[in-house]
């Protein structure tokens, strides 16, 4: 999948296209609106995702002639303006999806594959964990046909953890990601680790859960 | 005691005690006119008398006899002059009493001895002090009712012109301070006055609320923008540290370290995005145009705070009305509001204690929501800073209440919701949500 950063703080770009290459995706840089318009009509990407803030045009501008060209990219408002009326306009005007800054990288892969399924339908929803069967749209996790009821929380958690596989999260990201808006730092944490451990306790009940590991001074992972 | 009133209990006291320092000291004064008065008449009758001995000589009055006396028909006056022996000399004015005719009077008398071609005489001149009298008491009268009148009619024409003299000031009084509202948006004109005193203060008065509307506005666009220009920094901070993470060649200590970075790094965007979220309310970006269900609302942040509560083991009773309507309000913010007062409720609670939401409409007028935890509670000398911006209350396990109330806060004074808090250490707390008769009506 082909990405446009378009994003005028040179450094932020570069780490968010050093971060998206590793998980797999392609990346170019635009640093104006000018640039980016021209490299939209150079060949279409997957995915925009557009700074409002931008020193030659607003962002908001060039969202509204990108998706007229390109119907088909997916879009995302990343922003530290932040107004609501700003996130409204970004909705209105056919984002996809609206990041205020700062955001976390892996939430912005989180919500680009969020994207990603959504258009691609149901397919590949369904991903084998150890010897258990997530299935991603419906929001269930099965041993044998078998439905493991998990809160709503727990859900969000594992399937966070599951798109950053192999890496260890800290339990503020965990947080951040299930509370969004509404987290706060060491009180949370401490949910995460009781949710971690209802997950452990509901699915070991069926099978080995192994794969779901505590990393010491940081937080969880899964290792698959 | 508003200064009118003073001035009017003043000025009618001090004229009050001047009428009875007057009554007390009229019969005396009024003797002394009148005595003093007797005894010029006295002296010009002498003069008279003596005047008339110089030019027509002493037998004007003697007509050959030895001596001269006269008096009035009721003996209120009289006039005597005789030969006296011995040439004692006297010229005094003083009261005793003589007999006129077998009747004993009391007179004021005028004694005077002089020389005459070789003889000694005496006159004596005499008027009753009964007829001096008789002038006292009318006198004293039309002298009290002149008095009165006259203080009365000044003590009202005092009061008349110390309102007028002092309309001004209850102009400014409540046109620059009891009518207006903090911050001061709308601006005001200076009251019409021709005293200096209340020129200077009403001018005082409007350049300090002017300087702090000023301050206030510098302060909001300063939070604003320092919240907005350190969103990037942090946010490259942020990603930066992330990547680093995503490092396998890591090695533990290094790691914990990123996380330790990561984690502060976070605190500090809660704080910047408390602070920006308090500066976008204060200033006025939030349109306050919908309609609420308490009940529904409070079920949502309940069902929200799901987890947190089934974790804590926390039972929730809730008994609001469904039939309450809210109008005038910001749905997102008084989500928030409700969210941050509910999740203190469980975060300071005990486990397996009890958050009991309910509602109450008070003479009809407002609608209160009380929020009452089974929890650690608040110092009573706490109880006034919790609201405060960075003024942490701490409770047992160290951590602070932090910005989440400044920002219910601040929701609160923008929909000039009222939060009341009531709050026993060791027991519990109880945060009431008064919402102004304005916001509410009973729908179906």
């Amino acid at each position: 999948m082909n990405v446009l950063i378009v994003e005028d703080e040179k450094s932020m770009a570069l780490e968010m296209e050093f971060f998206l290459k590793k998980a797999g995706y392609l990346c170019d840089l635009a640093f104006t609106g000018k640039q980016a318009r021209q490299m939209m009509s150079d060949h279409p990407f997957d995915f925009l995702l557009l700074d409002l803030g931008l020193p030659d045009q607003d962002g908001l501008e060039v969202l509204k002639d990108a998706k007229k060209n390109c119907p088909e990219t997916s879009y995302i408002i990343l922003t530290a303006r932040g107004d609501l009326e700003d996130r409204i306009k970004g909705l209105d005007l056919g984002a996809d999806d609206y990041l205020p800054k700062p955001f976390s990288l892996l939430e912005l892969q989180s919500r680009m594959q969020a994207i990603t399924r959504r258009k691609s339908g149901l397919n590949d929803s369904v991903v084998p964990l150890g010897d258990f069967m997530v299935d991603l749209n419906k929001r269930t996790v099965l041993f044998n046909g078998e439905e493991i009821e998990l809160s709503r929380r727990e859900f969000d958690l594992l399937s966070y953890l599951m798109l950053h596989k192999n890496r260890p999260l800290t339990r503020a990201q965990l947080s951040d990601h299930v509370w969004g808006d509404f987290s706060e730092d060491d009180y949370d944490s401490n949910f995460i680790d009781v949710h971690i451990k209802n997950i452990r306790k509901k699915m070991m009940a069926y099978a080995s859960v192994e794969w779901l590991q505590t990393v010491r001074g940081t937080g969880y992972k899964i290792k698959i | 005691m508003k200064l009118l009133s003073k001035i009017t209990l003043y000025t009618t006291l001090s004229k009050t005690v001047i009428v009875l320092l007057f009554i007390l000291l009229l019969p005396g004064i009024v003797k002394d006119v009148t005595s003093q008065y007797t005894n010029y008449i006295l002296k010009e009758q002498k003069k008279k008398v003596l005047d008339n001995i110089q030019k027509k000589g002493i037998d004007y009055y003697f007509e050959g006899d030895s001596s001269y006396g006269s008096y009035t028909l009721l003996k209120e006056e009289f006039i005597a002059l005789e030969t006296v022996r011995d040439h004692s000399p006297a010229d005094s004015i003083f009261t005793d009493s003589r007999i006129v005719e077998n009747d004993t009077l009391t007179y004021r008398l005028l004694d005077y001895t002089f020389e005459y071609k070789n003889k000694n005489y005496l006159l004596e001149i005499g008027k009753t002090v009964s007829a001096i009298d008789q002038y006292n008491r009318p006198l004293q009268k039309v002298a009290l009712y002149t008095l009165a009148g006259l203080i009365f009619f000044t003590l009202i024409l005092d009061l008349m012109f110390t309102r007028l003299l002092l309309r001004p000031l209850n102009l400014i009084i409540t046109s620059k301070i009891l009518n207006r509202k903090f911050p001061f948006k709308e601006t005001i004109l200076p009251v019409k006055t021709s005293t200096t005193d209340f020129k200077f203060l009403d001018q005082s008065l409007i350049d300090l609320a002017s300087k702090i509307k000023e301050t206030f506005e510098k302060e909001k666009e300063f939070t604003s923008n320092a919240s907005h220009e350190l969103m990037t920094p942090i946010s490259i901070l942020q990603n930066k540290m992330e990547n680093v993470m995503m490092d396998q060649e890591l090695t533990e200590m290094s790691r914990e370290k990123v996380v330790g970075m990561l984690s502060i790094l976070n605190r500090l965007k809660k704080i910047v995005r408390s602070l920006l979220l308090i500066s976008r309310i204060e200033n006025d970006q939030y349109v306050k145009t919908d309609e609420i269900k308490p009940y529904f609302l409070v079920e949502e942040v309940l069902n929200e705070l799901k987890d947190r509560i089934e974790l804590r083991k926390i039972r929730i009773v809730q008994s609001l009305s469904q039939y309450i309507v809210l109008t005038h309000l910001n749905r997102d913010l008084i989500f928030q509001l409700i969210y941050n007062l509910i999740n203190n409720a469980i975060r300071y609670n005990h486990d397996e204690g009890e958050i009991e939401i309910t509602d109450q409409i008070i003479n009809n007028e407002s609608y209160v929501i009380h929020i009452k935890d089974t929890g650690v509670g608040i110092r009573a000398h706490e109880l006034e800073t919790i609201f405060d911006r960075f003024k942490k209350a701490v409770n047992e396990s160290g951590e602070g209440y932090g910005l989440g109330l400044s920002i219910v806060k601040s929701i609160a004074q923008y929909h000039d919701i009222r939060i009341t808090v009531q709050s026993e250490y060791g027991k519990g707390s109880t945060f009431s949500i008064h919402f102004p008769k304005l916001l509410t009506f009973a729908g179906t």
